[in-house]
C-alpha cells in the first residue's frame, strides 16, 4: 500500500554540500526552478523510500531562520507554510558551531528534524570527533546521522531516518531563556493561543520568540493582518525586558542559543582546541609585536629594496645593452638599407622611440623584482600584518591602521590607492588618506631611482632607494600630523579586529601571475604614453626656438624649443642643485607619467653622449651581435645568483660590528660596473648630492596626470589643487633642504 | 561560561588599537568560529561593521586590477552614522576602472 506523498525540505548554511545530498538522495529526478517572484533558484527532485512518494525540496542556502536576506524568508516561509512532513538540516561537521544556529532554530520550529552530519570525512581528516549519540542527546534526542554526500555514504542511513521520522514522537525543543523573558514568552504565546488564525498559522512559542526578536519582516506582515496589538505587546515586553536585564531581548535570546550550541558541542565534539596557539599565532608573537613589529616591517622592505635595486641590475644591464647595442645597430642598419640615413626619421627613430620606449623597459627587469618581492610578502599573509602593525604609527597622526592599507596599494601605483580610500567610511580619512598615498613611491617612480643609484652608488643603490621610500611614508606622515592639528580634530580612530590569515608558503604560480600582471602595465605604458611622449619630446628637441625650418633637427638642443622652456624655468631648481635644463625638462614631462621622465632623461641625455659612443663604436655581424647577447645573458643569469647570495650578508652587516664577505663570483666588482650611456651622462650633469636632491624632489613632487585625475574625480578640483600645489612646494623645499644642508655640511657636493 | 554577545562587544569597545581575531578568541575563551558567529550578530545589529576584504570593491575595473592586495577582513565599531560613505563595499556606486591599467 502506498504511503500519502511526504515532503522533505533540505535546509542547510551556504557550502555545506546540501546540493550533493540532494543529488544523492533524488538522482536524475530533479527540476529547477526559481522561487515564487524571486530570482533564486528552487530544486526539487523525487525520490521512493521504502515504496512511499517522497518530494525533496532543497532550501536555500541561509545561516538563520531570521528576514535578513531574501534566502532566509524564502527557507523560513517554506518552513512556515508549507509545513514539510521532515526538515533535513544539513550541516558541515567541520564547522559545528555556525552550522547549529540553524538547526537550533529550525528545532524551535517544532518539525520534525534531521540532522545530516555532512562533509564528516573532512571533519575527521582535521582531528574532529564527533560523539553522533551524544550531540542526538544534546539536541533533545534529535536523529543524527553521518554523511558524505558527494560519495553516497550515510544516505541510505538517511533514507532509513526518514522513514523513521515520520512515526516517532516528536518533542519539539524549548531552549529555556530564563525567568524574565519566559514570563514574558508565556503572555505572548497566551495572547497568540487565543486567536485561532494565528494559532493555526505559526507555533505560538515560536511566534513570541520572534517577537521579542525583533523580527521585522513578521512584525511586518502580523500588522497587515491587523495584529498591531500583538505588536504593540511584543514592544512593551520588550522594553521590560531591557528595563529588566540591561539588554534587548533578541541580544539574549541570541545568547542562550550560543550557550545551548556551546554545551551540545562541548559534550559530543573533541578536536585540537583552535584556542590553543597555532605556529602562525607563536610567529605573531613577534612579527606583530608592539615593539618589534615596526623594525621588522621596515627590515622587510630593505630587504625588498635590496633585492630590487641590486638582484635586477645585471638584467638590467642586459637589456640595456640589448636596446642600445644591437637593437639601435640594427635599426640603423636598416634605416640606411632603405635610404634613410642622417635623416629626420633616423633621428626620430633612434633618439626619439628608441631612446625614449627602450630606456624605459629596460627597468621591467627592476619592476619584476619589486614585484616578486611584494608578492612574497603578499602570498605568504605578511601584507595583511603591515596595517595590523601599522595601525599603531597610523594613530600618531589620527588615522585608522585600515588607512595603511590604501597607503600600501599606493607601492604599486596611486590611481588605485586614492580609489582604495573609499574603504574608509569617514570622509576626513579619506581625504587625508588620499592625500597622504601621493607620497607612497609607485612603482613608475622606481626606475629614476634605480638609474641614479646605479650611477652615484653601485652596490649601495638599494640604500638609497630603501631611504628614499622610508622618507615618502615619513613625509606623509609628518603631512598627516600637520593636517590633524591645523585641519581636523576629532576623537581618535576606533579600534579594530582583523583576520589575520595563517602564514604559508608562497605560492610560485600565483606571485608570479601576480609580477607579470603588475609589471605588463608599465609595459603596455612604454608602447602607449610613453612612445607619444617620447615623440612629442623629440619633435620640441627639433624645432629650433626661431621656428626657422632650416634649422629643424639642427639646432642645438639647448636652443631647441624644449631647451629654451626648461631652461627658463631651469633657475627655480637651481637652489636644488639641479638647475639645468635637461633635469627641468624630464621633471616637467614627468608631470604626465613618471615613466616619462627616463625617457626624457634617454632622449636629452642620449644626444650629449652621442659623439662619445660613436668614436667608439666598431662594426659587428648579426652573428657577434647574437653571441654578445646571449654572452651577455649567461653573465647576467650568474651575476644575479650572486646577488641574491649576497643579499644574507648585507643584512647581518646591518648589525654594527659584523662584516660578513659578499660573493663575487665574476670578478671583483663586476656587479657593480655600469657603462650605460645614461649613467655615465648622469655622473657628468650631476653631482652625488645633486642626484640625492633630484631623487627626493622625484619622490615628492606632483604626482602623474592619471593620479591627479583620480583625485580630483574622489575629492574634487580643489582638494586636488591644494594637493599639486603642496606637493611641488613640499618636493623643492626637501630637494634644496638635501642640496643645501648637503653643501653645508661639506658632503656629496662635488 | 563561554563569553556573551555583551562581552563580546565591550571587549571590541575596550581595544585601544588593532587586535587580531585570534588573539581575541583566545582572550575572550572562546572558539575562533564562534567568536565570528557572535561577531557576524553584531555586525547584523549595526554595531560593528565589516570593512572591505579588497581596498578596490568599489572599482569596476578591480577584478583586473594587478595592485588590488588580498586583504584580510576588519571588523571596527559603528559608534556613528558614517559620514560619506559606504558601511557596505558592496553598497556603493562603483567609481570607473583605472585609466592607467584599463
Amino acid at each position: 500500500m502506498a504511503a500519502e506523498p511526504l515532503t522533505v525540505a533540505l535546509a542547510g548554511n551556504p557550502n555545506v554540500g546540501k546540493s550533493t545530498i540532494f543529488n544523492a538522495l533524488t538522482g536524475s529526478y530533479q527540476q529547477v526552478g526559481n522561487w515564487p517572484g524571486k530570482t533564486v533558484e528552487k530544486k526539487e527532485g523525487w525520490v521512493s523510500i521504502d515504496g512511499q512518494r517522497v518530494a525533496i525540496v532543497d532550501l536555500p542556502g541561509t545561516y538563520s531562520l531570521a528576514a535578513y536576506s531574501v534566502e532566509e524568508i524564502i527557507a523560513r516561509d517554506f518552513i512556515l507554510n508549507e509545513r514539510p512532513g521532515i526538515v533535513v538540516a544539513v550541516v558541515d561537521a567541520a564547522n559545528l558551531e555556525r552550522n547549529l544556529y540553524l538547526v537550533c532554530q529550525i528545532l524551535e520550529l517544532g518539525l520534525p528534524v534531521i540532522v545530516a552530519l555532512n562533509m564528516s570525512d573532512t571533519a575527521r581528516s582535521r582531528g574532529v570527533e564527533i560523539d553522533v549519540q551524544k550531540l542526538s542527546q544534546q539536541l533533545n534526542g534529535t536523529a543524527v546521522i553521518e554523511t558524505v554526500g558527494n560519495r553516497g555514504i550515510g544516505i541510505d542511513t538517511l533514507k532509513a531516518a526518514i522513514t523513521r521520522a515520520q512515526t516517532a514522537r516528536r518533542q519539539p525543543s524549548v531552549l529555556d531563556y530564563g525567568d524574565v523573558i519566559e514570563a514574558e514568552i508565556d503572555q505572548l504565546q497566551a495572547r497568540i493561543e487565543a486567536d485561532p488564525v494565528l494559532a493555526h498559522q505559526y507555533r505560538a512559542r515560536w511566534l513570541a520568540v520572534k517577537l521579542l526578536e525583533t523580527d521585522d519582516d513578521l512584525r511586518a506582515h502580523l500588522e497587515q493582518m491587523g495584529h498591531q496589538p500583538l505588536v504593540k505587546s511584543a514592544d512593551e515586553a520588550i522594553a521590560r525586558v531591557t528595563a529588566s536585564l540591561g539588554d534587548d531581548p533578541e541580544t539574549l535570546i541570541t545568547d542562550r542559543r550560543y550557550q545551548f550550541i556551546g554545551q551540545a558541542v562541548g559534550a559530543a565534539v573533541t578536536r585540537p582546541s583552535q584556542m590553543a596557539e597555532t605556529p602562525s599565532d607563536r610567529a605573531d608573537r613577534i612579527i606583530t609585536h608592539r615593539l618589534w613589529g615596526v623594525p621588522i616591517f621596515l627590515l622587510l622592505m630593505w630587504i625588498v629594496f635590496q633585492f630590487t635595486a641590486n638582484v635586477s641590475a645585471p638584467f638590467v644591464d642586459w637589456v640595456d645593452g640589448v636596446v642600445t647595442g644591437p637593437i639601435a645597430q640594427w635599426a640603423a642598419a636598416l634605416l640606411g638599407a632603405v635610404g634613410v640615413s642622417d635623416t629626420w626619421l633616423e633621428s626620430l627613430l633612434l633618439d626619439g622611440v628608441i631612446a625614449g620606449v627602450g630606456g624605459v623597459l629596460v627597468f621591467v627587469p627592476v619592476l619584476l623584482f619589486l614585484y616578486l618581492g611584494i608578492g612574497l610578502l603578499e602570498d605568504s599573509g605578511y601584507m595583511a600584518r603591515a596595517a595590523f602593525v601599522m595601525d599603531r604609527v597610523m594613530r600618531v597622526i589620527g588615522l585608522h591602521g585600515k588607512s595603511f592599507l590604501p597607503l600600501l596599494i599606493g607601492f604599486g601605483c596611486t590611481v588605485p590607492a586614492v580609489y582604495a580610500t573609499r574603504t574608509l567610511e569617514n570622509e576626513r580619512d579619506r581625504r587625508v588618506t588620499g592625500f597622504l598615498a601621493t607620497f607612497m613611491s609607485c612603482g613608475a617612480r622606481l626606475p629614476v631611482y634605480v638609474v641614479f643609484g646605479a650611477a652615484f652608488f653601485g652596490a649601495q643603490a638599494g640604500n638609497l632607494i630603501f631611504g628614499l621610500y622610508l622618507l615618502g611614508i615619513g613625509v606623509a606622515l609628518v603631512t598627516g600630523l600637520v593636517m590633524k592639528r591645523a585641519l581636523y580634530r576629532s576623537a581618535p580612530p576606533q579600534p579594530f579586529v582583523m583576520e589575520l590569515p595563517p602564514y604559508r608558503m608562497p605560492d610560485a604560480r600565483t606571485v608570479g601571475r601576480q609580477m607579470w600582471e603588475r609589471t605588463r602595465g608599465f609595459v603596455q605604458r612604454a608602447f602607449t604614453v610613453i612612445l607619444g611622449c617620447s615623440v612629442a619630446i623629440w619633435l620640441l628637441l627639433a624645432v629650433p626656438r626661431s621656428l626657422n625650418p632650416g634649422e629643424f633637427n639642427t639646432v642645438e638642443p639647448q636652443d631647441s624649443l624644449f631647451g629654451s622652456i626648461s631652461g627658463a624655468l631651469a633657475p627655480v631648481f637651481a637652489p636644488a642643485g639641479f638647475g639645468t635644463w635637461e633635469a627641468t625638462g624630464s621633471l616637467v614631462t614627468g608631470g604626465i607619467a613618471k615613466e616619462v621622465i627616463i625617457s626624457t632623461m634617454n632622449q636629452v641625455y642620449a644626444l650629449d653622449a652621442e659623439e662619445d659612443a660613436s668614436a667608439s663604436e666598431t662594426p659587428t655581424t648579426f652573428v657577434e651581435d647574437m653571441g654578445s647577447v646571449a654572452q651577455s645573458f649567461g653573465q647576467a643569469v650568474i651575476l644575479t645568483g650572486q646577488e641574491i647570495v649576497n643579499i644574507v650578508p648585507r643584512t647581518v652587516n646591518i648589525i654594527p660590528g659584523i662584516n660578513l664577505p659578499e660573493a663575487d663570483f665574476l670578478g671583483a666588482g663586476e656587479a657593480s660596473e655600469d657603462t650605460s650611456a645614461l649613467n655615465t651622462m648622469l655622473t657628468r650633469a650631476f653631482t652625488p648630492l645633486a642626484a640625492v636632491a633630484f631623487t627626493v624632489f622625484i619622490l615628492l613632487y606632483v604626482p602623474c596626470m592619471a593620479a591627479t585625475a583620480a583625485m580630483r574625480h574622489e575629492f574634487g578640483s580643489r582638494w586636488m589643487l591644494y594637493q599639486l600645489g603642496y606637493t611641488a612646494v613640499i618636493a623643492w623645499v626637501a630637494a634644496v633642504v638635501v642640496y643645501q644642508g648637503g653643501l653645508l655640511l661639506g658632503i656629496g657636493g662635488a | 561560561m563561554a563569553a556573551t554577545l555583551r562581552q563580546v562587544l565591550n571587549h571590541f569597545e575596550q581595544q585601544s588599537g588593532a587586535v587580531s581575531l585570534s588573539r581575541m578568541a583566545r582572550d575572550l575563551e572562546l572558539e575562533p568560529s564562534m567568536l565570528q558567529e557572535m561577531i557576524n550578530y553584531w555586525v547584523r545589529k549595526g554595531r560593528l561593521r565589516q570593512v572591505c576584504d579588497s581596498a578596490c570593491t568599489t572599482c569596476s575595473g578591480a577584478q583586473g586590477c594587478p595592485f588590488v592586495y588580498a586583504l584580510p577582513v576588519v571588523y571596527e565599531l559603528v559608534t556613528a552614522p558614517a559620514e560619506t560613505a559606504p558601511t557596505a563595499c558592496a553598497e556603493s556606486a562603483p567609481v570607473p576602472a583605472c585609466s592607467r591599467c584599463h
